[in-house]
């Protein structure tokens, strides 16, 4: 026993050391002869092969990865080191909704001067997002996420139901499905996912922030959100859609046993599908948004991020050279696109790198030109400091709406979205109008 | 966290020094002590009591940002008096959060500690041969993290995958939603009863087999029942024991954390301030405001404080008292 | 109540064997294994099964799981295993014996400041891991130790309770007669600390040792907060970032599953091997077998 005890401590003693030493090149700074150490935290699987690829081609600058848990847990880390004052990594995976916030608490530099260069090779919506309207630059984008509508195709065929142009439409698949079969549903309102319920508003026309002068304006609660809302709201209470949250084990095993048909997501879905609905393989379609006005073509998204320097980065210039590599050079988005399965934000990516559909679409030829095009008719949408605050109020509103499953509720819950939100930037001291 | 040891009062009696026993007695070099406690002292002062202090000072200061708040110049940290805690105290989120606890600890702490008596009882009554095996069995769960026993259950939970569910269906009941609001906060406190009855048995069982077998058997000869024993011997001999393990459950419910939270993804009905601390948490790093979570956190140290010291006093317990 | 049902039936003899006290006991411990069960057959499902076979029906997909877990990030998993046992039992090992030593003086020696000192370790038990997280973070990072196995390992050394506790061991299953007969003998502190004094709180020692383990080993916040590199995560903060990948990626549940079994086994055998520890009689300080 003893013997026992003493040879695990001795191991876990050499392991100690091993590690502490391990964990010296990782803390980024020059080492001899010049070159340059960056550390990059990013959440997309496989980004250490796809920097392989820049690490052999440029030895004076050495670029590791931590890998992160996703986009909150990183940021979380990354305000707790800048507010420490040390910790932070050179380079930063950021969400586009996260970028205010991280401007705010002045963690990501202004890369104005390296990389202003850059925008005709963005589509405007991402550049936007980087520039927050400004002439700064707080990062370069990497992926965007345009939204799509994905459905079981051999259920829509069972039931002689084409893909909804419309909402309308949408509901009355919905009924349809759910008639035919009480425990089927076209999808389920999640409480649990702000970023895809603000990709549907920013579709219907809303920006819950904005810039006017020096104060900030915030329209959660605008008609173009009230829509939304409330058309959620009706069908969760008429009961044709679900009111659990996704990303349960519950939500995986609906998918695929066939008691959830549909899915309005975006272009990355399917990667998540392949991975938590392997068994319904062949049998998904993916189709552009639905409508509110067909005439009018518009579309949201769900996800995407940028790539950003620290402020706490000692390397700014050879960062920025990385991350233009990164999200520009064609090398570098054929394996963003193959290898770490995103959908690059750089406008030519689509011709260069994504020229045939994911393995789990094989047999639909178009699915990256019904991308393109949803990512053309993206609204404009603005995001502001205090994202988290809002998108926890959306869970915990739309929470108790869901469970409530009353109409009234839904459209209830973004007036408290509004008021907290407003509340929590003036107590911060952000000037707001109105 | 979800249990604490309790030490058993024997402990305590016995802990008390005898004269010849009695330490010192001014007759050594005065710095031995000290020595010994050295290590002891800085480790604690460095990551103990250094954040307290310094949760302290942040509980009153406060960031003020100006305009749009995104220039390097717009953000000054300055004092803030006692806003930060009216702030708190007044937050509408913040006195539900307590009352879900004190209902929540209403379930967990007599729920568990029955069972763990229960079960020791049992055990030490001698009267099966499935003692030794239901001893281990229920102990087992203490050595599952809180995060994965949530996990854990999580999944049985979730009607889909529940085989409780599947039993329910096919007998042609039907199973409750566990996540609704009638039924969270049960299916929050089975996991804490879950991981916590085992280590409170043991406790008491220790405590149990201090108890000469004579006062039983002599009990037993003038005709004293099993449950007569157990209510009228038993259980008073250990009640130290039981006010010990309930002052350390009263904490521990006080802490609840992590099982909520784990199950939040999971749920429309677990709030973002759910509990007290996962106020601090939501304040800390959802919403960036580390003086909020501060001012949060010393409150509830305090009530903490108030709350298990206070009971100790109104019991006249002297489990924490010191032998000089 | 259920106690009066299983144990009303007057006897004369002991040891009466009593159907309804086996029955109470089986039933807890059926409603203490039901979770383990479950995990113990999930873990042999495929990703498919998991979520479309009854859920107690077991598979054959054990291996296949261990092995596509030990494929993520080059057998990132194992790391996360070796690395909890080093703050466990690194962390554990250094508590104990830190804690032995302010025991041992708070219990043997009179000195000016004692019921200061001991009041303030007694106040740090009730302070709460979440509440110190953030602070801690905060002062380590002027030290430039987050992100290092210190940022976890330092902080986990210190236990109040571990130090209240070996104060009790140590006043009672070391009398005072032998430390002033090793003084006779002209040993120094030192050495009737750590030859006298020791050895009898051994059995003590393993309870704190183990107390603290589990400690170490429930709290997430802590590691979760230090540690940006996911090489250093200890296995909870790890299989908790396996589950939680951000919206864009797939949840991978098998391999969350799995590792979650394999995690537990090694506590629960250390559990049981050392189980006499736990019943450690406080009263005479020594074990009772």
């Amino acid at each position: 026993m003893r013997k026992a005890i003493g040879g695990a401590l001795a191991a876990a003693l050499l392991l100690l050391a091993a590690g502490c030493s391990g964990s010296d090149d990782d803390s980024g700074g020059t080492t001899g002869g010049g070159k340059v150490e960056l550390t990059y935290w990013s959440w997309a699987p496989n980004m250490d092969k796809v920097v392989e690829g820049w690490n052999a081609g440029h030895p004076d600058i050495h670029v590791t990865v931590n890998k992160q848990d996703g986009g909150d847990p990183a940021v979380t880390k990354l305000l707790t080191a800048i507010k420490a004052g040390s910790g932070a990594p050179d380079v930063m995976q950021a969400e586009y909704q996260k970028i205010p916030t991280l401007v705010s608490a002045d963690a990501i530099a202004d890369v104005a001067g390296e990389a202003g260069t850059l925008k005709a090779k963005f589509p405007d919506s991402a550049w936007n997002a980087v520039t927050l309207g400004s002439e700064s630059v707080y990062g370069i984008p990497q992926d965007s996420g345009p939204m799509m509508f994905y459905y079981r195709a051999d259920v829509f065929g069972k039931l002689q139901i084409s893909p909804p142009a419309t909402w309308d439409q949408y509901a009355d698949a919905a009924r349809k499905i759910h008639s035919a079969n009480r425990k089927q549903y076209l999808g389920t309102f999640s409480a649990n996912d702000p970023g895809w319920f603000a990709g549907l508003a920013q579709q219907a026309g809303a920006s819950w922030w904005g810039v006017q002068g020096d104060s900030w304006t915030v329209n959660i609660n605008d008609a173009a959100t009230q829509k939304v809302a409330g058309y959620w709201g009706g069908l969760v209470q008429e009961g044709v859609i679900a009111n659990t949250p996704m990303y349960t084990p519950d939500w995986n095993a609906a998918l695929n046993d066939g008691t959830q048909v549909g899915w309005l997501s975006a272009v990355w879905a399917p990667g998540v599908l392949e991975g938590n609905a392997a068994s319904t393989k062949g049998r998904w379609k993916v189709a552009a948004l639905p409508q509110w006005d067909p005439a009018k073509p518009a579309g949201g998204n769900w996800g995407g991020s940028a790539t950003s320097v620290t402020t706490q980065s000692k390397h700014k210039k050879q960062a920025v050279e990385f991350i233009t590599w990164l999200n520009t050079d064609p090398a570098a988005l054929k394996a963003l696109a193959g290898t770490a399965n995103i959908y690059p934000a750089a406008t030519d990516a689509t011709s260069t790198a994504l020229t045939s559909p994911p393995a789990f679409f094989a047999d639909q030829k178009d699915f990256y030109a019904i991308a393109a095009e949803a990512g053309k008719v993206s609204n404009p949408f603005t995001y502001g400091p205090n994202v988290n605050v809002a998108y926890s109020a959306y869970n915990d509103a739309f929470g108790k709406a869901a469970e409530a499953k009353q109409s009234a509720a839904f459209t209830g819950a973004l007036a408290t979205m509004q008021s907290t939100t407003v509340s929590d930037m003036k107590t911060a001291g952000f000037k707001v109008a109105g | 966290m979800t249990t604490l040891p309790a030490v058993t009062p024997a402990a305590e009696r016995s802990a008390v020094t005898t004269a010849a026993d009695r330490p010192g007695r001014g007759r050594r070099r005065s710095g031995t002590p000290y020595a010994f406690l050295a290590p002891a002292l800085m480790l604690f002062t460095a990551f103990l009591g250094a954040p307290v202090v310094y949760a302290g000072y942040l509980s009153v200061r406060r960031v003020k940002i100006s305009g749009l708040g995104l220039g390097r110049s717009s953000r000054v940290e300055q004092w803030a008096g006692l806003s930060n805690y009216t702030r708190v105290l007044t937050d509408s989120e913040f006195l539900p959060s307590v009352g879900r606890i004190a209902l929540y600890g209403l379930i967990v702490v007599p729920l568990m500690l029955g069972g763990a008596l229960l079960m020791a009882l049992l055990i030490d009554g001698g009267r099966s041969r499935a003692g030794g095996f239901a001893r281990t069995a229920i102990f087992l769960p203490y050595a599952v993290p809180a995060v994965i026993a949530s996990l854990l259950w999580g999944f049985l939970y979730l009607p889909r995958i529940s085989p409780i569910a599947d039993v329910l269906n096919s007998a042609g009941l039907s199973a409750p939603n566990v996540f609704s609001s009638s039924w969270v906060l049960y299916a929050v406190a089975n996991i804490a009863i879950w991981g916590g009855m085992g280590f409170n048995m043991i406790v008491l069982y220790t405590a149990l087999r201090t108890i000469p077998g004579e006062l039983s058997e002599a009990a037993r000869i003038d005709g004293a029942s099993d449950v007569q024993i157990a209510l009228r011997i038993k259980i008073p001999v250990i009640l130290p024991s039981l006010i010990m393990t309930f002052v350390f459950s009263l904490i521990a419910t006080l802490q609840v954390f992590a099982e909520p939270m784990t199950l939040r993804p999971l749920a429309n009905t677990i709030s973002a301030t759910w509990t007290p601390l996962m106020m601090v948490y939501r304040d800390a790093f959802i919403r960036n405001d580390i003086h909020a979570a501060a001012a949060t956190s010393v409150v509830i140290a305090v009530a903490t404080f108030a709350l298990s010291f206070g009971f100790l006093k109104l019991v006249g317990s002297r489990a924490f008292r010191q032998e000089d | 109540m259920a106690v009066a049902t299983a144990v009303a039936v007057p006897v004369e003899r002991r040891n009466r064997r009593s159907p309804a006290a086996t029955a109470l006991l089986l039933l807890g411990a059926a409603y203490c294994l039901l979770p383990v069960l479950w995990v113990v057959i999930a873990s042999t499902k495929s990703a498919g099964e998991l979520f479309s076979t009854f859920t107690l029906s077991p598979s054959t997909h054990f291996f296949d799981n261990v092995a596509s877990l030990s494929d993520y990030r080059g057998g990132l998993y194992w790391r996360w295993m070796a690395n909890t046992a080093l703050y466990a039992g690194v962390g554990a090992l250094a508590s104990a014996f830190v804690s032995a030593m302010a025991g041992f003086a708070l219990a043997k020696y009179a000195f000016p400041g004692k019921s200061v000192v001991f009041n303030l370790i007694l106040a740090g038990v009730l302070v709460p891991g979440v509440i110190l997280a953030v602070p801690q973070y905060l002062l380590l990072a002027k030290a430039g130790m987050t992100n290092t196995y210190w940022a976890v390992l330092l902080p986990s050394m210190i236990s109040p309770y571990g130090i209240y506790l070996c104060r009790i061991f140590a006043a009672a299953a070391v009398p005072g007669e032998v430390l002033e007969a090793a003084r006779m003998d002209g040993a120094g502190d030192w050495h009737a600390f750590a030859r006298v004094a020791l050895p009898m709180m051994r059995p003590g020692l393993v309870t704190v040792f183990l107390f603290q383990f589990v400690a170490i080993w429930n709290n997430f916040m802590l590691p979760y907060i230090m540690l940006g590199d996911d090489r250093l995560f200890p296995v909870t903060v790890g299989l908790s970032g396996l589950l939680n990948q951000g919206a864009t990626q797939p949840a991978m549940y098998t391999s969350v599953v799995t590792g979650a079994l394999l995690s537990v086994l090694p506590l629960v055998a250390l559990f049981l091997s050392l189980q006499r520890y736990w019943q450690v009689d406080l009263a005479a300080g020594a074990v009772k077998a």
